[in-house]
């Protein structure tokens, strides 16, 4: 089956959220949901004597960021479902309190794979993290597969 | 978590990350739904659930990303090292109310970039991969 989409999709931005603010709470209370207790994360004192010097979020919060609004209208479907098959970040650098974080998302690319039950299209959706200094902290790549 | 600094020169190829037995409770699941923004009815509600098709209320993907990457900053501790990626690929739904219990091990060692790949996962009760993933350490130069 051949897949088709108009190129000039890939690599183009779709949508830019607005800031999203980042408080120590909303960290501890993250950390506490997935039972992470290392102090770098929820602990200021020993944070501070820590590597970055100050709280961090976990990485995986990275992932906690909403899309945007309008993100799903902008997902390539193929066939007649689509599933949430995983995703590979990059932790470019930690999320720290007092953080306002913005994401822009693009597709990244889109292939097709055949497997056992049959053939099957990946669509990558890139959504980067970039803070209030416009330093980027993660990329988020959303690989959705797609039954044709 | 125990207090403790991985050190690159204490790594072998091989080592083991766990395995660490979790029981998964549906508050827990619920809570994260809540906490997150995430409370819609498949990691919620079982009757819902049924109803997209669904064995019940399932764990949300990126939860099963952030127990994962638990697994991996736990084995760092508190040193300098940072995990720098984590790629999952969601196999098959964490189903909650169920122990599940979190794997790993050491696959690669870069001494010139001082970096540590290893493969992680979620195994179920009946030692099925549910989900499965790769990461990447760096440790300080």
């Amino acid at each position: 089956m051949a897949v088709n989409y108009d190129p000039a999709i890939i690599g183009r931005v779709f949508e830019t959220t607005d800031p999203v603010p980042v408080d120590a709470a909303t960290i501890a209370t993250f950390a506490a949901t997935i039972g992470d207790t290392n102090p770098l994360h929820v602990d200021p004192e020993v944070a501070r004597q820590g590597p970055y010097g100050g709280l961090t979020a976990p990485p995986s919060f990275a992932v906690t960021f909403r899309n945007g609004r309008h993100f799903f209208e902008h997902v390539p479907r193929f066939g007649k479902q689509g599933f949430d098959a995983g995703k590979d970040v990059e932790f470019v650098a930690p999320i720290r309190p007092g953080d306002a974080i913005t994401l822009s998302s693009h597709v990244k690319e889109i292939y097709e794979k055949t497997g056992r039950s049959g053939s099957m299209v990946f669509v990558v959706i890139r959504s980067t993290l970039t803070n209030q200094n416009g330093a980027v902290v993660a990329h988020v790549d959303h690989r959705f597969m797609n039954r044709t | 978590m125990p207090d403790k600094v991985m050190r690159y020169e204490d790594v072998n190829i091989g080592d083991a990350l766990g395995p660490e037995e979790m029981y998964l409770s549906k508050d827990q699941v619920r809570a994260y739904a809540k906490a997150m923004g995430m409370w819609v009815a498949r990691f919620t509600n079982d009757e819902e659930a049924r109803k997209e098709g669904l064995p019940g209320m399932i764990t949300p993907g990126n939860m099963s990303l952030a127990i994962l990457s638990k697994l991996v900053t736990d084995w760092i501790g508190t040193g300098a090292a940072r995990m720098t990626r984590l790629g999952t690929t969601y196999r098959q739904p964490v189903i909650p109310d169920h122990t599940i219990a979190l794997h790993g091990f050491v696959t690669h060692k870069n001494d010139e970039e001082r970096t540590v790949e290893m493969d992680v996962w979620i195994e179920s009760e009946d030692a099925e991969r549910l989900v499965i993933g790769t990461a990447t350490v760096q440790f300080p130069k």
